[in-house]
C-alpha cells in the first residue's frame, strides 16, 4: 500500500519537467506582445489567399473544400489493393493514396529471383499495365484524385497508359505523384537503385511531361514526411525538404520549362508530430517560406506558383507499440494540428502503424477521426484560428528563422545535390536519429507505454494484426511469369529499343513517351528501368543478378 | 587474472528489399558503445549473404531487423543456412515491427529472442552479454 501512497504523491506534484518543444525549441511559461513586437500584418501574415499565405492558401479554407481524406494504402496483389481502395471509398475518403511494395520501389518486377519474400510487402505489387489495370478496375480514373507514392516514372506512366487505353482525355486526369527519388536514399530505398544523375533527370522528366500533356496533376510530392521520421527536427525537416524541393525547381529550369509552368503543380508532404503548437508553426512557417523563395529568389509572378500546397501524414513514429489502442488518442491530436494549420490533404495514421497494416477497424478509426474533425468539433469554420497567437507566432518565426539558416547551410554547400554527394544529410539524421533515442532511454522525453505509465508484457493485448493472404505473392509471381511468356515479343523488343534510343539522346530527352508505349506493348518495371539503367551505365539489375533479356550487347 | 578477453562480435542486418534502417543502425551503435564489435552488413542482404558473412567475420550474434511484415517469409530461410553453415551455436536475434503474436512463431522457427519496437536498447545489449561469452583470446 505504501508503494501506491507515494505513487500518488508523486503524480500530484508532477509538472512540466522539458520546457522545449518535440524538436528541443526551449520556450516561456507565457508569451505577451513583447514577443511580437515586430510582427507586420501585411507583410508577414496577409489574410488567407494573400502572399506570404502564413495564414492559408485560399481565402475560405475548409468553407470551400474540406481538406481531402486519403488514407495511404496497397499490399498484396493489385486485385488486393483494389478491393481496400474500394472498401475506403465506401466510407468516405475524398481521395485515393497508394504505395507499392519494396520490389517494385526497387525497380525489380515480382519475378526477380530474390523478391519472393517481399512481394506485395510495404505496398503493392505493381509491375505492368496490366497491374495497374487490376488495381484500378472500376474505378473511374477521370472523375478521382489518385495520389501515387512512387519514385520513379513506370507508376505514373503506367496510369497514363491505363487511362489511354480507356479513352481517357489525360489532360482531365487529377492526382499526384510523389516523384521524390532525392529523398529515397535516405528513407527505405538502397542508392543503388536511385543512380543520383539518372533519377534526378527521370524526376524531371515528369515535371516536363506533366506540364505540358497532365497539366491537372502535381507532378511532385516532396517527402519531408519521411525525412522527419528518422528523428530530425521541425526545423530540420522543412529545410532539408526545401533543398530537394529546389533541386527539382533548377532542374526543370535547366531543362527550359517557365517557372509558372510548373511551380503550381508542386506539393509537399509533411509530417504533423506529436508537439502539438510546434507542428501548426512548422507548416505556417513552411507556407510563409515557400512563397518568399519563390516569390523573390525564382520571380515567379503566378500567385498559384507562390503556394506551399500540403499534404500531411501524422507521425508514424510517434505512435508506439505499447498500448497501441492509445495511438488513437495520438493520431487526434496530430491530426487536429495538421486542420489547424490548413492542410490540403490528410492520412491519419491506423492506431496499429507500429505493429502491422491496418486492418479494417483500425483504417476506419484513422477515416472517422477525420470526420469527426470535420464534421464535430467545428475547427474547419474559421480560417487559420491560432493566428495572432503570441506563442504561435513566436514559434512559427523561430522555426522560419532556424529552417532558413539550415537552408542556407545547404545552399552554401552547392545544395540539395552536393549535400547528398558529400554525404552531409546522412551525418546530420544518423546524429539526430541517436540524439532522439538517448533522449527518450534517457527519460528526457516522455513516451507514454515505452518509458513511463508501461504496463507488463502480459498484460499487452495483441492488436489481431493484417495479414495477406498467404498467397498473394506466388500468384502475383505466376501472373508476371505468365504475362512475360505470353505476349507479343517482337513488339516488346521494339518498344524496349525505342527506349533504349531516346536514353542516348541526352540528359533533355523526356522519357516518358517511349516509357509510355514500352508498358503499352506489355514491357515490365525492371526491362524499362533496366534498359535505362544500361545507357547510363549502370547493371540491368539494380541488385546485379538478372540480365537484359532483351540486351543487344 | 584470466586471459584477455576478446569483444563480442555481432552481425547485423536487414534482409530482403526493405531499406528501413534507422532502428538497426541504432542498434550498431548501442552495441559498439556497448563494448562490441559489430559488422552492419546494411541494406538489400540475403539469407547467403548474412551466412557468409558470419563465416567470415566469425561473429556469435546474429541480429535481423524486419519492418514490413517480411519476418515470417526470411526467417526460415536465414536458420535453415545457419544449420547447414554449422552456426547454430550462434546466438539469432530479431528486433523491428513485428506483431506480439508472431514472436512466438518466430521463437519456434530458431529466433531465440525477438525486441519490438520500444524496447529499450540497454535490454538488448543486457541480454546479450547474459547469453555469449566474449570468445578467449
Amino acid at each position: 500500500m505504501s508503494s501506491e501512497i507515494e505513487k500518488l504523491t508523486e503524480a500530484y506534484l508532477e509538472r512540466v519537467k522539458r520546457p522545449k518543444t518535440w524538436s528541443g525549441i526551449p520556450v516561456k511559461e507565457m508569451y505577451t506582445p513583447d514577443d511580437v513586437k515586430g510582427l507586420d500584418y501585411q507583410r508577414d501574415l496577409g489574410n488567407a489567399g494573400d502572399y506570404p499565405f502564413t495564414r492559408g492558401i485560399y481565402p475560405d479554407m475548409y468553407r470551400g473544400r474540406f481538406w481531402t481524406t486519403r488514407e495511404v494504402c496497397g499490399f498484396g496483389t493489385p486485385a488486393d489493393t483494389n478491393k481496400w481502395l474500394k472498401f475506403q471509398m465506401g466510407e468516405g475518403v475524398g481521395g485515393l493514396n497508394v504505395i507499392f511494395d519494396l520490389p517494385s520501389e526497387t525497380g525489380v518486377d515480382s519475378d526477380h529471383p530474390l523478391a519472393a519474400g517481399d512481394v506485395g510487402l510495404g505496398g503493392v505489387a505493381m509491375c505492368s499495365i496490366k497491374d495497374m489495370d487490376e488495381m484500378t478496375e472500376g474505378i473511374p480514373l477521370d472523375k478521382v484524385s489518385f495520389s501515387l507514392i512512387s519514385a520513379d516514372p513506370v507508376t505514373l506512366a503506367a496510369y497514363i497508359a491505363v487511362a489511354q487505353n480507356r479513352g481517357i482525355d489525360i489532360s482531365t486526369l487529377m492526382g499526384t505523384i510523389q516523384n521524390e527519388p532525392l529523398h529515397s536514399r535516405y528513407c527505405a530505398a538502397d542508392p543503388s537503385c536511385y543512380p543520383l544523375d539518372l533519377s534526378y533527370k527521370l524526376a524531371i522528366d515528369i515535371i516536363e511531361y506533366c506540364a505540358r500533356y497532365v497539366p491537372r496533376w502535381v507532378t511532385g510530392n516532396v517527402n519531408l514526411y519521411n525525412l522527419r521520421e528518422t528523428g530530425i527536427t521541425a526545423a530540420q525537416e522543412i529545410a532539408f525538404g526545401f533543398a530537394f524541393a529546389i533541386a527539382h525547381v533548377d532542374g526543370a529550369l535547366k531543362r527550359g520549362l517557365k517557372i509558372d509552368e510548373f511551380a503550381n503543380r508542386r506539393a509537399f508532404y509533411c509530417s504533423a508530430h506529436i508537439d502539438f503548437f510546434e507542428e501548426i508553426a512548422k507548416l505556417r512557417a513552411a507556407r510563409r517560406m515557400w512563397a518568399k523563395i519563390m516569390k523573390e529568389k525564382y520571380h515567379a509572378q503566378d500567385p498559384k506558383s507562390w503556394k506551399f500546397r500540403f499534404a500531411v501524414h501524422t507521425a508514424g513514429s510517434s505512435l508506439v507499440y505499447q498500448q497501441p489502442l492509445n495511438n488513437i488518442i495520438r493520431v487526434a491530436y496530430e491530426a487536429l494540428a495538421a486542420v489547424l494549420a490548413g492542410a490540403q490533404s490528410l492520412h491519419a495514421c491506423s492506431f496499429d502503424e507500429p505493429v502491422a497494416l491496418p486492418t479494417k477497424e483500425s483504417q476506419r478509426i484513422a477515416v472517422r477521426t477525420q470526420q469527426i474533425l470535420a464534421y464535430e468539433t467545428g475547427v474547419g469554420n474559421v480560417v487559420d484560428p491560432l493566428g495572432g497567437s503570441y506563442y504561435v507566432e513566436t514559434l512559427t518565426n523561430k522555426i522560419e528563422e532556424e529552417a532558413t539558416r539550415i537552408l542556407g547551410e545547404i545552399e552554401n554547400m552547392g545544395g540539395a545535390l552536393e549535400a547528398i554527394r558529400t554525404q552531409w544529410f546522412d551525418r546530420e539524421i544518423d546524429a539526430a536519429s541517436i540524439r532522439y533515442q538517448k533522449e527518450v532511454e534517457g527519460g528526457e522525453r516522455i513516451m507514454v507505454g515505452v518509458n513511463a505509465f508501461t504496463v507488463p508484457a502480459e498484460e499487452e493485448s495483441p492488436v489481431g494484426a493484417h495479414q495477406i493472404h498467404p498467397e498473394s505473392a506466388q500468384l502475383q509471381i505466376d501472373k508476371v511469369k505468365n504475362l512475360k511468356a505470353t505476349r507479343d515479343q517482337n513488339k516488346v523488343r521494339l518498344a524496349l529499343e525505342q527506349l533504349r534510343q531516346d536514353s542516348g539522346k541526352g540528359e533533355s530527352f523526356n522519357l516518358m513517351p517511349a516509357i509510355i508505349e514500352a508498358l503499352k506493348a506489355y514491357a515490365t518495371r525492371s526491362e524499362i528501368l533496366g534498359t535505362i539503367r544500361e545507357v547510363y551505365g549502370y547493371p540491368y539489375d539494380p541488385l546485379g543478378v538478372v540480365k537484359s533479356p532483351f540486351s543487344t550487347h | 587474472m584470466g586471459a584477455p578477453q576478446k569483444k563480442i562480435k555481432v552481425l547485423l542486418s536487414k534482409v530482403g528489399f526493405d531499406g528501413h534502417d534507422r532502428g538497426v543502425k541504432i542498434i550498431a551503435t548501442v552495441l559498439r558503445d556497448a563494448g562490441m564489435e559489430v559488422v552492419y552488413l546494411g541494406k538489400h542482404q540475403t539469407s547467403e549473404s548474412i551466412i557468409t558473412a558470419a563465416l567470415q567475420e566469425d561473429v556469435e550474434v546474429i541480429g535481423i531487423s524486419y519492418l514490413a511484415g517480411q519476418h515470417l517469409n526470411y526467417t526460415p530461410q536465414v536458420v535453415k543456412m545457419m544449420k547447414r553453415s554449422k552456426l547454430s551455436k550462434v546466438l539469432l536475434v530479431a528486433g523491428g515491427v513485428i506483431p506480439r503474436e508472431d514472436i512466438p512463431k518466430l521463437k519456434e522457427m530458431g529466433i531465440a529472442e525477438v525486441f519490438p519496437p520500444g524496447t529499450p536498447t540497454s535490454q538488448i545489449v543486457n541480454y546479450i552479454k547474459g547469453k555469449v561469452q566474449p570468445p578467449k583470446e
